[in-house]
């Protein structure tokens, strides 16, 4: 058990795999790993939402189980985000992006590593919209780059979610539904490769109830 | 874990103050106030005000806050919004259920649809698409669509005189459309939802909805049957259109008509300039408002026209869009639009009428004051001749009326004429 080294709290930990944890009582950033215990500093604290899910939610996709340990939300020029952070039963991690009342499901792909597309991405050129990459057989093309910062987190995460944090995001969507995130934290570039569904499909369970708003008879 | 506040949330206007529930809070990005009309962004915590408003502007049939449920979801109606091209205007509600997203009610003289934006998309050109796995056909010419007024929450960033080209795309009623703004494109399935239902779902107020448009008993008859009866049908028909044009002509009614003209400014609204005061002399007159641009290009002005009756203060109010755009592409030449706009507004009871106009001018593709090559700053004003007149002729209702009364006839004709 860690306890927050700014208020004491114990915080409670979701992912074994992540190492960045947001105190839930004082909004501290604790990075704890085999070195020792850090506090960081203050996170945002998160604007109220509507969002249906909560840390510790359950998902499926196909036949993998996830549920929820963490969340950052990011703001851009035109609006913000949710990203959720699941984790598989082994460990592996997938994020969950919620906006516009839409979910996009994405797990890593390495497949991309000498992608041209990717390649420029990487050393801060970002892709023209309606470029197109490759993927498996699936043709997915830009469809909207945009630069983000931290508005503020919970739970654990596998970075610091700093006020300042800056994100560049790179969608691409093909014709089916399936989808490509580009993302670039300063030097680091991730791919993450997944499809946009509804929540239902997601067969989704301790999700958050809302007030004034039954929990419908399909996600129950 | 600190539970977060439960909703709903609330933002307060600041520039009238009022209290407005967020209903859609995290998701919405602009919100227009339900009391002044302001424009808000409420994407940050910190609310700022994007264009001021003084007045609440258009009535829905539709109240913000509405629920109902349709298709076994419940949904709250959160925002709602005007939008016209070439052919009229119609009403757009925006539906949200946190645990469904989003959907969308789109109004059409009285005729309803729900729409639900795709996340797998048509594939095809401009004349037809195919969607999982069906043949979708174009329906009218691509137009665009401008946004008037704005009220209530919107996942996006929204502005009266936002332009989109849209184009739709039918099978068997079903129809998809296409809207494209800045390069971006989303796709919407809209399905056609009876007015009744919709009324019944929502507990509206029948007397705000619109009506749709009176169907005609002449369909149902089978095509070419009673051969013989062509020529009494066509001369029927004839008698019916004259009859019915010497009717208008008699219930128009004696005629006044005013003229005057507006300086619209660009990037903003001039309101509640009174072009002149009208006698609706009869019963009931319609009323007929035309409005003229000069020479001008990549220009449109945006024109809301209130009647207010001095016996009763009650407004009666219209649209009107002057527009003009022209260019250059890989076909040669092009121009669109019509520096010329030209409403009827229904059955005016009988007094003394005060005409105002709001006015606001944009310039394509962007908003701003025009600057000309040379550096000068264009005048900033667009100037609009509008002239009202009652006793004005519902022309339009009279030419649906005569497309109704020939088109057995004329269908029996060529179906004659390929036969032979």
């Amino acid at each position: 058990m860690i306890n927050c080294p700014s208020c004491g709290a114990a915080l409670t930990l979701r992912s074994a795999a992540q190492v960045y944890s947001t105190c839930s009582y004082c909004q501290s950033l604790v990075l704890h790993s085999a070195l020792g215990i850090e506090d960081l500093g203050k996170v945002a604290v998160l604007p109220f939402d509507m969002s249906p899910i909560r840390l510790g939610t359950r998902l499926r996709v196909e036949q993998d189980r996830f549920h929820v340990v963490g969340r950052v939300r990011w703001g851009w020029s035109g609006g913000a985000w949710n990203e959720w952070l699941l984790e598989a039963g082994d460990g592996s991690p997938a994020w969950l992006a919620e906006a516009m009342g839409m979910y996009l499901f994405t797990r890593e792909c390495h497949a991309l590593g000498d992608d041209p597309v990717v390649v420029a991405f990487a050393s801060g050129r970002e892709p023209q919209l309606g470029q197109a990459i490759l993927l498996d057989g699936t043709l997915l093309r830009a469809t909207d780059i945009k630069a983000a910062q931290c508005l503020g987190s919970e739970g654990d995460l596998p970075f610091a979610t700093l006020p300042g944090t800056e994100l560049v995001n790179a969608d691409f969507r093909s014709r089916t539904g399936a989808a490509l995130s580009l993302q670039r934290q300063g030097e680091s570039v991730s791919a993450w490769f997944g499809h946009f569904c509804e929540l239902v499909d997601l067969e989704p369970e301790g999700l958050r109830e809302i007030e004034g708003w039954p929990l419908p008879e399909a996600l129950r | 874990m600190s539970t977060p506040a439960q909703g709903p949330a609330t933002v307060v206007c600041p520039h009238c103050g009022g209290t407005i529930d967020l209903r859609a809070a995290g998701y919405s990005v602009n919100l227009g106030c339900v009391y002044c009309g302001s424009l808000l962004d409420v994407s940050r915590p910190d609310v700022a005000l994007i264009r001021k408003h003084d007045r609440a502007q258009a009535r829905f049939a539709m109240d913000l806050g509405m629920r109902g449920t349709l298709f076994e979801r419940e949904w709250a109606v959160i925002g709602a919004m005007r939008r016209k091209d070439n052919s009229g205007s119609w009403r757009e509600y925006l539906l949200y259920n946190p645990y469904f997203g989003y959907r969308w009610l789109v109004e059409w003289e009285g005729e309803w649809q729900f729409g639900t934006m795709l996340l797998d998309l048509p594939e095809g050109d401009e004349d037809a698409v195919t969607w999982r796995g069906q043949r979708y056909e174009r329906q009218w010419d691509p137009q665009v669509a401008v946004t008037g007024a704005v009220t209530g929450e919107f996942y996006w960033r929204v502005a009266n005189g936002d332009r989109a080209r849209c184009v739709s795309f039918e099978r068997a009623g079903a129809t998809l459309s296409r809207e494209e703004v800045d390069g971006e494109v989303t796709w919407t399935q809209l399905v056609p939802v009876d007015a009744d239902e919709i009324k019944q779902a929502f507990g509206l107020d029948g007397r705000r909805m619109s009506r749709a448009p009176g169907r005609s008993s002449l369909a149902g008859k089978p095509l070419g049957v009673e051969n013989d009866d062509l020529p009494y049908m066509m001369l029927a028909g004839l008698g019916v259109a004259i009859v019915t044009l010497l009717f208008m002509v008699f219930i128009a009614g004696p005629v006044d008509r005013i003229e005057g003209s507006v300086a619209a400014p660009y990037g903003e609204t001039l309101e509640g300039v009174q072009i002149g005061t009208l006698e609706v002399r009869r019963d009931w007159q319609f009323v007929r408002v035309k409005a003229r641009g000069r020479e001008f290009d990549n220009r449109w002005v945006d024109l809301d026209y209130a009647l207010v009756s001095r016996e009763t203060g009650q407004a009666t109010g219209g649209y009107g869009l002057v527009e003009h755009y022209s260019g250059r592409d890989s076909d040669g030449r092009w121009t669109e639009g019509d520096r010329r706009s030209n409403i009827l507004l229904g059955r005016l009871p009988r007094g003394t009428y005060d005409v105002y106009v709001d006015a606001a001018a944009h310039v394509w593709p962007r908003d701003g004051v025009p600057i000309y090559a040379n550096g000068w700053v264009a005048a900033e004003t667009l100037p609009v001749t509008i002239v009202a007149e009652t006793g004005g002729l519902p022309w339009s209702n009279w030419f649906a009326l005569v497309v109704l009364l020939f088109i057995w006839p004329g269908l029996i004709i060529w179906h004659r004429i390929r036969k032979s």
